[in-house]
């Protein structure tokens, strides 16, 4: 292959940034807010989500090569495609220029949200080691106590409401930016689909944040037998 | 005086690097009147609201019918043609500014060869010319006709880069307009013999990965192109281009 021109890798940065936000990152949110939501279910299933995942083989490999350089990927690439428009939408108030506009807000809010939401689990979980059937007890104590607050209870339903809006709304420009949807009929009906994903994934997200706030549960580590 | 006046309010600039300022005019009312009638009114009596005489408003306009984009402006706030805009339909005062994505070269006219140079740089025409006939080309279904027919309608106003907001005065964005113009051309029959040259043209910076779907563009074209389609059907047609390179040269 030969080297690619500056136009040339412009344009695949823009790309690998629309197809990041969709895998691996958002069908990671979609998991993600899917298996918390275990949480309303009841706190052993909940508990044996996480001993699930902490005791996968090479976790953090696939955690650092599926969710953190993607993600970083997006992120500065999302902060270089905000800086490049001019939001105009007081004068042009079209509901799709608002969309285009909470695009961009959603995800600098969703980029300091991840950064709080990461700094308080998995980089004290990491420092301290605690790996295997320790992570979940230890990370269950501090959800617990983030969510006895109304500003922490907040800062969550903040952090996911933008989530889940930045990943619906992409996904409908997505559809168009790749050319999966074109006609103008087409275009609005895959705006009400996307909008009933978004209510979806808003409410399982929601679900958990109040169960945490409402029914904390007791920290015991998982044993076998 | 009690006779009914329509009152404006014009941002006037005298050069192109000099200030902008704001002058306000009074004209006598005639039923039917459009925004160009107004300004016509100024030039034949260049008197502001309070008497003051002061050089005519200069402004574009060729057609009257909103076919040629030339008198295209900010009227009230928003990117429209002066000449399809009567006064008895718009509020007073009518405020009027040049486009502002564009240089100004004095008053309400603005200079928009950045359109021009974008639609050469995106090859948007069908090469024919050579040095032997070439022959008759394929022959294109009414359908598709009639397709073309709608995307050819575009005048080059440039409302749909005023009102983009990732269209600005100086990052070289190419806009709605060209994406609709190289789908126009691809979709020939001829045309598309040369569809790759034309894609590869709007593969790179400032092209059709810049586009972040606000769709102010087809909200404020006054023909009604359906631009969000053509930009879509682009990334479709980009998005197969790319998978070409990569997996095919
Ligand atoms: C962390 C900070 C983030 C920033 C600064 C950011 C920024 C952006 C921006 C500006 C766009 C608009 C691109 C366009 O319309 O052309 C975008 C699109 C997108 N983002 Fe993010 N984002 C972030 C995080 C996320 C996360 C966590 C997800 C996953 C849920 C995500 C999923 C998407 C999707 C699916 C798109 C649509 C791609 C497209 O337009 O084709 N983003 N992002
Ligand atoms: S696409 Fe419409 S708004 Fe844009 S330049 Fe052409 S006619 Fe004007
Ligand atoms: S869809 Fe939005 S960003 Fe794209 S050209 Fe139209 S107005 Fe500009
Ligand atoms: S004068 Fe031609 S469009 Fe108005």
């Amino acid at each position: 292959m030969a080297t690619l021109s500056k136009d040339q890798a412009h344009f695949l940065l823009l790309k690998i940034h629309s197809l990041t936000g969709i895998v691996p990152i958002g069908v990671f949110l979609v998991f993600h807010l899917a298996i918390n939501s275990l949480r309303t279910v009841g706190p052993l299933q909940y508990q044996l989500s996480i001993d699930f995942i902490n005791n996968l083989p090479f976790l953090f490999g696939i955690e650092v090569l599926f969710i953190y350089i993607p993600l970083l990927i997006h992120s500065l690439m999302g902060f270089y495609v905000v800086f490049s428009g001019k939001p105009n939408v007081l004068r042009y108030p079209y509901a799709r220029n608002w969309l285009y506009t909470l695009q961009r807000l959603t995800g600098g809010v969703v980029f300091v949200f991840l950064v709080y939401h990461m700094g308080t689990t998995v980089v004290p979980k990491i420092m301290e080691g605690k790996t295997l059937f320790a992570a979940a007890p230890f990370l269950i104590d501090i959800l617990n106590q983030e969510f006895q607050t109304w500003t922490g209870r907040i800062i969550y339903l903040v952090g996911i409401f933008s989530a889940t809006f930045h990943f619906s709304n992409g996904l409908w420009a997505f559809c168009i930016s790749w050319g999966i949807i074109i006609g103008q009929t087409a275009q609005r009906n895959a705006g009400v689909l996307f909008t009933l994903v978004g209510i979806v994934l808003t409410l399982l997200g929601f679900a958990t944040v109040m169960e945490f706030s409402f029914h904390p549960i007791p920290v015991t580590p998982t044993v076998e037998g | 005086m009690d006779a009914k006046t329509i009152k404006l309010k014009i941002k006037r600039q005298d050069k192109p690097e000099s200030k902008p300022y704001w002058q306000e005019f009074e004209v006598p009312y005639k039923p039917l009147s459009n925004v160009i009638a107004c300004l016509m009114e100024i030039q034949r009596t260049p008197l502001t609201a309070d008497g003051k005489q002061i050089n005519p408003v200069t402004w574009d306009a060729n057609c009257l019918e909103e076919v040629c984009g030339s008198c295209t402006m900010l009227i009230n706030g928003k990117v429209r043609q002066s000449c399809t805009a009567l006064v008895d339909q718009i509020k007073q005062p009518i405020v009027l500014e040049p486009m502002s994505k564009f240089p100004v070269v004095r008053d309400l006219q603005v200079d928009r060869s950045r359109i021009f140079k974008d639609l050469k740089k995106a090859k948007a025409w069908i090469p024919i010319d050579g040095t032997h006939d070439i022959g008759e080309g394929p022959v294109m279904s009414d359908s598709l006709r009639a397709k073309r027919y709608v995307l050819s309608e575009c005048m080059t106003c440039g409302c749909c880069l005023e009102a983009c907001p990732q269209y600005t005065k100086d990052n070289g964005f190419m806009g709605a307009a060209i994406f609709s113009q190289v789908r126009l051309f691809n979709l020939h029959p001829t045309g598309e013999m040369t569809q790759e040259e034309r894609l590869e043209t709007i593969m790179g910076k400032g092209g059709i990965a810049d586009c972040g779907n606000a769709q102010a563009c087809v909200e404020s074209c006054p023909k009604n192109i359906p631009l969000t389609e053509s930009i879509a059907d682009m990334g479709r047609q980009t998005s197969w281009q790319l998978l070409k390179n990569l997996l095919l040269k």
